[in-house]
């Protein structure tokens, strides 16, 4: 039976003149990976501080394992880690001495051999005594999960961790919390500004703008393809909508959007629907299912903004 | 906690920064004993020439003592500016290297947190002036040996025997170790609010300073506010070089002069240090981490 291991409940954070969080609820399961998306300045750093008690929420409250946050800080950090943004250990330590210094503070007095593997799991082993200044971008990225998981949080928290890495070091990424979430059962809640990672990663999706919740919903439910978006732009749309309305595809018409037409049909139904608008002599000049997240991220952001305006 | 400190004091060690303090007194006490080995007799001479026409002096004057007591007496002005710079580093620096973040989702108290920093500047600022008793002390009296130390203060001249010498020298180490302590709570203060090490660093610096000058000016405005300032506290660790007379004018070995004064500097700058450091929790809980 699912649980919830995060439930946010109204949070808003107002830093002076910008609100950067407004009333923001949603709940992560046990077992999620938790795909946590907005344009840059969506609010989306600000509400993981806030899970993490960096930061304190203006309004509403955050409940981690059934607990408040603001009264069992130290008893939720245990099950938690986290890495924010950039991974920024000691560049004056070596990768070993770091993760001691970070398991001890998570309360661990870890043998050599522990560390050792820790950092092997990462791919670190060969350079453990290096100093961490000497290290690329991606190896850094790999020693903060190292730091991140070293006293094994049941939940990981991972703010943008695809930033300023290689296509190789995002597939290493991407390897990594796939690792976390079937080997080791671990919930992973990760904001990304690479929509195909979180697409391919996330169970369930959250999509914030301006700091308010714009959509919440399981990837399977998101990316149905029964409930396909069809974006048609031919040589001339209005007659094209008016053959539209008037045949048996008038209930898959929705409202147009940047000089196309969209459709909402079943993926396998695209064949056939282009074969049809041929026979009608329509000349098309573009076809294109939009499912992807980006699409969907597109869609719902450019809507909202729509409405805000 | 005490996992804490000790996780603090290691990364303090670790940084080449700290060492320059180290080096800088290191090379300046070095510099000044050798100037008196070469030609500190000039040097006495010139400093005693009002006296000598009053007086008549036996023995050695230029021992280890007056080698120490003049160290102290120029050291104790610069030092904190060598403080400043790890005192100033230690949350704002965090916050700099992101580091800070990173920490603060770990099981630890906010609480906790800060005093072990502190705790930790604190032993920095406690090695500190054990090198510098070390150097000053230990290896002036190794080269220039022992005997009376002979202090000319504003109006008369203090002759203090030399068995009766190093005990002052133990409580004016603790009394500096107090005072110096005020400008790490300080520097700590100021870097809670910083986010890179350069704001609260040189803002220390230039605390110090004025307020140095305020203390030392006598012009009747500063007068007023000279007993609520630190830095007129913080020199009197010269207090316990002055002896107390007895009825009849004979000193009174093993006294000093002002001893009222020196508790009441001392209260005043561990008002100060509780001040600071209280201030730099009560802020620090309430900070919002967006380095």
């Amino acid at each position: 039976m699912e649980q919830a291991v995060i439930n946010v409940r109204h949070i808003s954070k107002q830093f002076k003149l910008i609100r950067a969080v407004d009333d923001l609820s949603f709940t992560v399961q046990q077992g999620d990976i938790y795909g946590f998306l907005g344009q840059n300045g969506a609010g989306k750093s600000s509400m993981i501080r806030m899970l993490l008690s960096l930061i304190k929420p203006t309004a509403g409250s955050i409940e981690i394992f059934g607990k408040d946050l603001s009264r069992h800080r130290l008893e939720i950090l245990r099950k938690v880690g986290a890495i924010i943004e950039k991974p920024d250990v000691y560049k004056y330590l070596s990768a070993y001495q770091n993760l001691k210094l970070f398991a001890r503070l998570s309360g661990l007095s870890p043998s050599e051999k522990l560390l050792m593997q820790e950092l092997d799991q990462v791919g670190l082993a060969g350079r453990a005594h290096d100093k961490v200044k000497t290290f690329s971008q991606g190896m850094k990225q790999r020693l903060g999960i190292a730091v991140a998981l070293i006293h094994n949080p049941e939940i990981i928290i991972l703010d943008e961790p695809t930033n300023g890495l290689d296509p190789q070091g995002i597939a290493e990424m991407r390897r990594i919390i796939l690792h976390l979430h079937r080997e080791r059962k671990k919930t992973v809640l990760v904001s990304s500004h690479l929509l195909s990672e979180i697409q391919q990663l996330a169970t369930r999706i959250l999509i914030i703008d301006k700091g308010k919740k714009i959509l919440e919903d399981s990837a399977a439910a998101l990316f149905d393809p029964a409930q396909t978006m069809v974006e048609l732009i031919t040589m001339d749309n209005t007659t094209t909508e008016k053959i539209l309305s008037e045949s048996s595809w008038q209930a898959c018409l929705q409202p147009a959007r940047n000089n196309a037409l969209i459709l909402k049909m079943h993926l396998q139904q695209v064949p056939a629907f282009n074969r049809w608008m041929v026979q009608q002599g329509i000349d098309i000049i573009s076809l294109q299912p939009r499912n992807s997240l980006e699409d969907l991220f597109i869609q719902v952001t450019t809507t909202s903004h729509v409405e805000t305006h | 906690m005490w996992k804490l400190i000790n996780i603090e004091v290691y990364k303090i060690f670790k940084r080449p920064r700290t060492y320059i303090a180290f080096a800088a007194i290191t090379a300046l006490i070095v510099i000044i004993q050798l100037g008196l080995y070469v030609d500190g007799e000039t040097y006495i001479d010139f400093l005693m020439s009002n006296l000598k026409e009053s007086f008549d002096f036996e023995g050695k004057i230029l021992n280890g003592y007056l080698v120490c007591y003049l160290l102290l007496q120029l050291l104790l002005i610069h030092v904190p500016l060598l403080i400043a710079l790890v005192a100033g580093d230690m949350i704002s620096g965090e916050a700099n290297m992101g580091t800070l973040r990173l920490l603060l989702t770990k099981p630890v108290s906010k609480t906790n947190f800060v005093l072990a920093k502190f705790l930790a500047a604190s032993f920095y600022t406690l090695l500190l002036l054990i090198w510098i008793a070390f150097l000053a002390l230990a290896v002036s009296t190794w080269i220039f040996g022992t005997g009376d130390l002979i202090i000319q203060k504003n109006a008369y001249v203090v002759q203090i025997a030399s068995a009766d010498v190093l005990w002052r020298y133990a409580y004016a180490f603790v009394f500096a170790f107090l005072a110096m302590l005020s400008v790490t709570a300080l520097g700590f203060f100021l870097s809670v609010f910083a986010e890179n090490s350069i704001g609260p660093i040189v803002a220390t610096i230039s605390i110090i300073i004025v307020f140095t000058i305020l203390s030392t000016m006598s012009i009747p405005l500063f007068q007023h506010i000279q007993p609520y300032l630190f830095t007129t506290h913080m020199v009197n660790w010269k207090e316990f070089f002055d002896e107390k007379l007895d009825a009849s004018g004979n000193v009174m070995t093993g006294s000093v002069q002002e001893i009222e004064q020196v508790y009441h500097s001392a209260l005043v700058l561990g008002m100060y240090i509780v001040g600071f450091v209280t201030l730099s929790v009560f802020i620090f809980k309430r900070k919002d981490i967006l380095s």
